[in-house]
């Protein structure tokens, strides 16, 4: 029975059970921070935490009580759970946000909630930096269970086998899977992530110690900046993000992580597995260092020509790390952001929009359209060219190579193409939005559009609090979007149509 | 893990009931819809301490009415322009970011409380001096709940001699010292990798560091012990289930 077309009580009970799991873990992530909280006299943000945490279990609870079922996780059932797993989640995340009263509306804690899951990292929080550390720290932590894909982790660690689990697996992004179940997978990624974490937070808390930071201080933001940057999420402690710490070791040790976070775990495996020489043969590898070279050259010729940095150390240090920041889709700033617009000429940003297009690699923490749907999209144009040049009789066969050498097919290049085309009207149908307000030139429109729907969060200064509410709408839809890349939402979509169908078909029969 | 349960799916109703599918869904909008009134009350109902006193009693005017946005690419005559608007007075981050060019190498004023930490090295001390109303006006966020948007600073390099006695930096439930600083602004200070900064020359403290204590919200904690007791019944009741 397809959960789309005739979906009944059956299949609702299955997707409301493991969506119930998916809220317990957010519950217990929301526990993390209590501590923190408590040693820190955070009392307000003691009470949020164990509100959001205290919905979030007791509506698992209840789900896991009286939802159970015999029934096998479909296709449709998997897409339907993680759309809705990540809609849900977020406004249950959003709880111990709005509580916390830094959000004007439950929009904006909502579209808070959203940027971290989805790992955009922009903000309309007021006030950060006066904000709870232990708030701040749960800001983060959920940049990395959203990074990691949270619905994964959730399951992975509810759940004593992989079989059925394998749906919500690639319904959540993931094409690659890279150990033979899913629960096997899931601990790897756990397992990388951990040595980072460990290397990562060691080196970022040396560095800014050195940099002049107390020792707590140096450990709460080396915490917090591991976890925004290998998500590639990119929320900051400060306001002021990495311009707060004006310092180069802790810039480099970042983009370190960040790059870490943007390759995918099928790659990190290769390299974990001793086998160096796929890195060298990987597509994305090879699409993201000849796209990455051209768009050095770009941004540096466009610093450089419009006179913003006069220095090559400032060109190199203020142009790369942005760069990196943009392409890994993290969101680190070492300017503010209107400065993009007023210092940095027209090249440079361009430059920066190109980067945030395109993305990490698929089965990454990255968004953005990924580096292998572009590399796919080229080489079926190419694939089409050839064929047209060489004789009607002659059999073009293109390749490519993730893993092992694939041969090229037409449904693999039309999905990549299809997903490309969709995040380009979801780039434009945001620029729209914010064009309609006034006010925002199409420069301004564009690069935030295009920021918030690859899932990046450098911010021009379009998202502020305060901003409008159907704008602020239309980015929460993008940023799932783009997250989700389309096919879980729109399996959704399709599944509440398929309720409104219904009544039609029965008064025709009766 | 298993997924069996006496209210298994294989042996349900042959017939698929459309009402109840209709009811999940429209109580699933409830729920979301009732969380979000429930974190709205709750919003609603958090003590509303007063403000904190203005940090700085007369504060200077701003050199710009409001900021005045150029670009690179606009000729010299453009800046030019601006210039010529300029009054005596302070700097702010917003009037600065606006139009960095415009105050390229020039001396100014900036006014704004110490937030995050004071980094002591490079013969001085970095900070990040925010000018925003919560800075200057309202005090932290916390002690208050007035909503006044991002906050906004500039970084500041403060020379040996001048960063020794500003005690805690800002933070939650404390408002940093304000400081009124003069100094060059460098748009692209090649000692800070090409970073906008203000060396100053001249510092003066015009607000110590004061605590800025924030309010137990007792109805917020008295929905989290609701909250966690309903949590802790609704785990047991599933083991229950899952026992049967």
């Amino acid at each position: 029975m397809s959960a789309v077309l005739r979906p009944t009580v059956e299949d609702l009970r299955l997707i409301g059970f493991y969506l119930g799991r998916v809220l317990t873990g957010l519950g217990l992530l929301m526990l993390v921070p209590v501590p923190l909280a408590v040693v820190m006299r955070e009392w307000n943000a003691l009470s949020a935490l164990v509100l959001g945490a205290g919905i979030a279990v007791t509506l698992g609870a209840l789900a896991d009580a009286h939802l159970r079922s015999r029934r096998q996780l479909g296709w449709s059932h998997g897409m339907v759970v993680v759309a809705l797993a990540w809609i849900v989640g977020s406004a249950v995340a959003a709880v111990p946000m709005h509580v916390s009263g830094r959000f004007s509306d439950p929009l904006a804690a909502l579209f808070e909630a959203v940027s971290a899951l989805t790992t955009t990292g922009m903000s309309v929080i007021n006030d950060l930096d006066h904000l709870e550390a232990s708030m701040n720290l749960y800001r983060h932590l959920l940049q990395i269970a959203g990074g990691l894909g949270i619905l994964i982790v959730v399951l992975a660690l509810f759940s004593a086998g992989g079989s059925r689990v394998s749906t919500l697996y690639v319904s959540e992004a993931r094409d690659e899977r890279i150990l033979p179940n899913v629960l096997r997978t899931s601990r790897f990624i756990a397992r990388v992530t951990a040595a980072f974490g460990v290397a990562g937070t060691a080196a970022l808390t040396v560095a800014l110690l050195v940099a002049g930071f107390r020792p707590w201080r140096a450990l709460e933001h080396a915490v917090s900046l591991f976890f925004s940057s290998f998500s590639t999420g990119g929320f900051s402690v400060m306001q002021s993000s990495m311009a707060n710490y004006h310092a180069p070791a802790v810039e480099v040790i970042v983009m370190l992580v960040m790059f870490a976070g943007m390759l995918s775990f099928g790659l990190h495996h290769s390299i974990w597995s001793g086998d160096v020489g796929e890195v060298r043969r990987h597509v994305e590898t090879r699409t993201l260092a000849l796209v990455g070279a051209g768009l050095v050259v770009l941004m540096t010729f466009g610093l450089v020509r419009s006179g913003a940095y006069t220095d090559l150390g400032a060109v190199l240090r203020r142009g790369l790390f942005t760069l990196v920041s943009a392409i890994s889709s993290t969101g680190h700033q070492v300017n503010a952001g209107d400065t993009y617009l007023s210092d940095w000429g027209v090249l440079a940003p361009a430059a920066l929009v190109g980067a945030m297009a395109i993305g990490g690699m698929a089965s990454s923490t990255a968004g953005g359209i990924k580096a292998l749907r572009v590399a796919l999209a080229v080489k079926a144009v190419v694939h089409d060219i050839r064929r047209f040049l060489l004789p009607e009789s002659a059999v073009v066969v293109t390749t490519y190579h993730v893993g092992r050498r694939r041969i090229l097919r037409p449904d693999v290049s039309r999905a990549a193409t299809t997903v490309l085309l969709l995040f380009v009207v979801s780039f434009l149908l945001g620029t729209m939005v914010a064009l309609t307000y006034g006010g925002i030139d199409v420069t301004q429109a564009l690069f935030e559009s295009v920021s918030i729907g690859a899932n990046i969060g450098i911010s021009i200064g379009v998202v502020r609090p305060g901003m409008p509410s159907l704008l602020q709408l239309v980015y929460v839809v993008q940023m799932l979007l783009g997250r989700l890349e389309f096919v879980a939402v729109l399996v959704l979509v399709g599944y509440l149509l398929s309720f409104a169908r219904t009544p039609r078909r029965r008064r025709r029969s009766a | 893990m298993s997924a069996g349960g006496s209210a298994g799916g294989a042996t349900g109703p042959a017939v698929p009931r459309r009402g109840r599918t209709r009811w999940a869904l429209l109580g699933s909008v409830l729920l979301l819809a009732g969380l979000a009134g429930i974190t709205s009350a709750l919003d609603a109902t958090a003590p509303r301490a007063d403000r904190s006193a203005p940090a700085v009693a007369d504060l200077e005017p701003t050199v710009l009415e409001a900021p005045i946005p150029c670009r690179r690419s606009d000729p010299d005559e453009v800046v030019a322009a601006i210039a010529d608007r300029l009054r005596p007075g302070r700097v702010t981050a917003a009037i600065v970011v606006a139009c960095p060019r415009l105050f390229d190498g020039r001396e100014v004023v900036h006014v704004g409380e110490v937030v995050g930490d004071v980094l002591r090295r490079d013969g001085g001390a970095w900070v990040t001096l925010n000018d925003d109303p919560y800075a200057l006006e309202l005090g932290p966020f916390g002690a208050h709940r007035e909503r006044a948007g991002f906050n906004t600073g500039l970084a500041v390099h403060l020379p040996d001699g001048t960063h020794e006695d500003l005690g805690p930096a800002g933070r939650y439930g404390r408002r940093g010292a304000v400081l009124r600083v003069e100094g060059v602004l460098e748009r692209a200070d090649a000692a800070d990798g090409g970073g906008l900064t203000i060396r100053a020359r001249t510092v003066e403290v015009l607000a110590p560091a004061v605590a800025a204590p924030v309010p137990v919200d007792p109805t917020l904690a008295a929905a989290a012990a609701i909250a966690a007791a309903t949590a802790v019944v609704a785990l047991l009741h599933a083991r229950r289930r899952r026992r049967t």
